[in-house]
Order: structure tokens, then sequence, then C-alpha cells
């Protein structure tokens, strides 16, 4: 938790994004939220189990209208658990808005937002399928890019191998990673 | 004995067409590249259509984790091969954002000019390719090639390379431009305006073109914008959405110049939609060209080996199918810990089912080449 003096000093810098700000906590009412400062964006994070209410929010939100979808990812912190990241955007209001979940290493599962954008059915797939993350409720949860027979190798976590290409081909295309 | 059906015992509701499965690729010309789908079909339209990709992925991601900032540049120009200028500017932007580097005046305008140009030589690219698609084969499609062909002449000229540049540097640009630099942008104007004008009447009103394209697949604004679709594809819907002049880079708020958007979503709006961005790019090099001055092309203290302190940045720009953006987060050090493309290609053909269910058959090729995907883009 911040004290009061870094509180001070966090909006001394949020500065110009102070009218986001407000618009996001409207929006977000009710669900908790982190708040940081990106380069470009502003970023909030929220908690695993509540990142479709959230996203549903933030959409429907009269002053907030995140109606696209930029992309979505994860990116893999190793023994500090993995993230999610969401990037919104209103092509209304011409804001935007870095989303995140923090999960750890032993529950990598958060609710899928094709509910909310239907963009997101193939980004979560390939999120899914590079990391190992399970998006709960994905309606079509196959491969995007990786053969269909590959689900237990994932390529973007950092402690999966850069195998060189002979040994994918020598052990069939069904590569384990066992000896990683 | 064969027992006979006689036509008075059946009626019409016991009748039921079999549905066909139609497989299309992964190696099919009119694919545009590696890309396969399966089609159910029922007589001649189209009921059901499932895309695989992947055929491309050859991980660019995870490699570009492993390099320092320097040499990812390569590997965006392998995502995106027909308009690498574009990908390369989104990883250097990114990369800038990170560091905090100042980019002098100078290499932002050679940039400005670079981009618009290489969009023009995609659209070019399209525009021939299209023609095939929509069975005009030959004429646009030698006619495309000789303005790319000039094009690519004159990025040979710059960076030495005719398809992937990696010209662009963190902070700048690698060299600069030859000293005729001016005279030759003018003169390449000069030829693809010409061009533009030659496709304009070339296809625009070509009665078999138009008939083939009017109405065909098309999307209304809501729908593209929940499937996330960008670029000239979304713009066809008549959503008001650029980023250049939404969230500006480089020097897109000092010039003059507009966002073309379409009305009905189809096929022939997607296309003219970027035949007329082309008239708008040329417009914008016009003005780039006058503001071109001598100066420095990178920052005085370039370190030798550039490190980026902790931090995370989403750079995204206006490629010529879409948004292009880069995610890229630093631990501090000098190579990325984790790079991520967004493809603006992998969003705009997640369209494709709902563009093509209903329609027919013949028309499910022109479908998939009025959204132009760059299929090493959208596996990267």
């Amino acid at each position: 938790m911040t004290t009061e003096s870094e509180e001070e000093q966090f909006n001394a810098q949020v500065g110009d994004h102070d009218q986001i700000w407000s618009i996001i906590d409207n929006a977000l009412l009710g669900i908790g939220v982190t708040r940081e400062l990106g380069y470009m964006d502003v970023i909030v994070s929220v908690e695993a189990g509540e990142v479709a209410a959230a996203c549903a929010a933030l959409r429907d939100d009269e002053e907030s209208m995140f109606d696209y979808l930029r992309s979505i990812t994860a990116v893999d912190n190793m023994d500090e658990g993995m993230e999610v990241v969401y990037h919104l955007y209103s092509i209304n209001k011409k804001h935007d808005l870095t989303l995140k979940v923090f999960l750890n290493n032993d529950s990598l599962e958060v609710p899928s937002v094709t509910e909310v954008w239907p963009a997101a059915n193939w980004l979560e797939r390939e999120t899914a399928e590079m990391f190992g993350i399970k998006f709960l409720g994905h309606p079509d949860p196959r491969n995007l890019l990786m053969p269909e027979e590959i689900t237990d190798s994932f390529p973007l976590r950092k402690d999966h191998p850069l195998a060189e290409i002979e040994v994918l081909q020598g052990e069939g295309m069904g590569y384990s990673g066992e000896d990683a | 004995m064969v027992e006979i059906v006689t036509q008075s015992n059946v009626s019409a509701g016991d009748f039921e067409t079999q549905d066909l499965l139609l497989n299309v690729g992964p190696q099919h010309p009119s694919t545009h590249g590696v890309f396969r789908m399966v089609m159910t079909v029922d007589g001649e339209l189209v009921k059901d259509v499932i895309p695989y990709i992947g055929y491309l992925h050859r991980g660019a991601e995870k490699l570009c984790e492993t390099m320092d900032f320097r040499q990812g540049i390569g590997f965006m120009d392998r995502t995106e091969y027909l308009a690498a200028f574009n990908a390369e500017l989104s990883y250097v932007m990114a990369v800038e954002a990170l560091a905090d580097l100042e980019v002098p005046e100078r290499a932002q305008w050679i940039r400005m000019i670079l981009i618009e140009l290489n969009r023009l030589s995609s659209h070019f690219m399209f525009m021939g390719a299209f023609g095939v698609d929509t069975g005009v084969f030959g004429t646009p499609f030698i006619y495309a090639w000789r303005e790319r062909e000039t094009l690519i002449d004159l990025f040979e000229e710059v960076s030495g390379d005719r398809m992937m540049y990696a010209y662009f540097r963190p902070g700048g640009v690698a060299w600069d431009v030859p000293v005729n630099f001016v005279e030759r942008v003018n003169e390449v104007l000069q030829s693809a305006e010409q061009g533009i004008s030659d496709f304009d009447s070339l296809l625009t009103e070509n009665e078999i073109f138009v008939a083939r394209t009017h109405g065909v697949g098309a999307i209304s604004a809501e729908r593209a914008i929940a499937l996330g679709m960008s670029g000239p594809s979304l713009r066809a819907s008549g959503v008001d959405m650029d980023i250049r002049r939404d969230q500006p880079y480089l020097k897109y708020d000092q010039l003059d110049w507009d966002v073309v958007t379409g009305e009905y979503g189809d096929v022939f709006d997607r296309y003219y939609c970027r035949l007329l961005e082309m008239r708008e790019s040329v417009k914008i090099i016009r003005q780039c060209l006058d503001h071109l001055k001598a100066g420095p092309i990178l920052p005085e203290k370039m370190p030798r080996m550039l490190r980026t302190p902790p931090g995370e940045v989403y750079v995204r720009t206006e490629a010529p199918r879409g948004e292009y953006g880069v995610y890229m987060v630093s631990r501090g050090g000098n190579r990325p810990h984790r790079l991520k493309v967004r493809s603006s290609c992998l969003s705009n053909l997640q369209a494709l089912t709902e563009l093509t269910v209903g329609q027919y058959v013949a028309d499910a090729i022109i479908i998939l080449g009025s959204i132009d995907i760059v299929l090493s883009e959208v596996d990267r």
C-alpha cells in the first residue's frame, strides 16, 4: 500500500492523465484496482476473477466506452508468475488503457473475455497455446498457430529452450520439451 | 429386384442436400500465402468457414527476446515483408520510448516519407493481386508490378535492400539518404500518381469488376469494431479511425491530409478506400519533402550498446493493413524481456468467417483478397 506522500507524488506524475483516471475509477466502481503509470498509456490491474466483469464495465460505461480490443498477450515473469495484458482503445473517446491481470504459477487461469469483445477469440487462443494460460469459458480452445498435437509445450515461456529445428524434426512434431 | 420409387411418392421435404466440405490451401495461389480454410458448402452458398493459420509461424517474438535491440529490427522486416518500413517503425519507436531517445528532425521526415512510400508500394501490390482475384488477370497485375518496381528501386537506393530494409535505427535512421533523394522521390511520385489514376480508370468503373465487388462480403461498423478489424478494412465500414490522426506520431499532426472512410463495408469499399488512401499518401509525401532540411540523422551521443531502463510500452502505428502494434517489456539490459507484435492481419483475418458465411463460393476468394492479408504477419 502506498503511503500518503507517495500517493501525492504519484498524483503529481499523472498530471494530464487526471481525466482518464477518474473515468476509469467511475467505470470500475466496486472492482479492486491497482493503478500504475505506463509510458504511453495508463495501466490498471485487477484480480483474475474480476477481469470479465471489469472488461464489460469498461466497455459499457458511457464515459470510458472501450469498444475496441487491440491485443491480448502475456508476460512470463518466471518465479513471480505471469501477467495477462489487455490493450484497450475507445474509438469514440480516443483514449486507451492497459489492463493487467497477475497470475500465480500454480493457477494459470483467467476468465475469457470473448463475450465482451469477439476479437478476443484468436488472441486468447494464441496466448493460451504460447504460455499455457487457460481462458475459462473460451468457445473454441484449440491451438491457433501451433500444430494441434502440441498441447504440453509452451514456446513463449522463458524456460522453453530455443530448440534447433533438427531436434523438433528428429523427434517428430510432438516434441515434449522434457530434456530442456 | 430394385424397388422403383415413383416421383409421386416423394414429397419435396424428403430431399436432403448433402453439405460439401471444400478445402482451400494451404498452398493455393489465391490464398496469398500459406493459409488454409475449410469451407462447408451448400450448393453455391458458403455455410461455414474454418480458417487454419500458423504455417509460417517462426517465433519472431521469442527470437527477438534473445537478441539486442538493434538485431530485432531485421525480424520485424520479416514479419511484414510488404511494408517493412512500417513494421520497423513500430519497433524502433518502442525502443526509443523505453530508452528515452530523441529522434532528430531530419530522421523523422525521412521516416515519414519512407513509410508513406511503403504504403503506396503495399497498396499497389494489393491492387494487382486483387485484380487477379476478381478475374481481371494480367493487365492490372503487371501494371501494379511496374509501379511497385519503381518504388522498390528507390527503397534499394536508400537502404540497400528491396524488401528487408533494416534501415531505421533506434534514434533515427542508419545512414543519410542519397543526395538526389528529393528528385528521385518526386520522380517516383509522378509515376505513382499516374499509376493510381490508371487503376482508377482500369478497375473502379470496370463493369465486371463492379458487378463482382459491389455488395459482396459486407460487414457493419459495429461488428468490424467488435472483431478488432483495423486499417482500410475497418474504415471501409464507415468507422472514422486512423491512428495517424487520432494518436499522431512522427509529424502527422503538422500536415494537411484526410482520413478516407467508406460507407457499406463491402469488398468494393475496401478496395476503393485503399485507392483513395494512396492519393492521400502522395499528398503527405509532397508536404514532407518541403520540410526535409539538412541536419543530423541520429542523436549525437548514441551508445555502442543500447540499454533501456525497466519499463513497458505499447506503440501503435498505422501500417497499410491496419494497426501494427509492438508491446515491449524491458527488465533493464540490452534486450527486451518480452516482445509482442500486434498483427493487424491476424485481427482482420478473424473476421473472415463472418464476412464469408452466406456468400457464394466464387466470392470467398475475393473477400479474402479484399482484407489484404500478409500471412507472415498473421503467423509471425
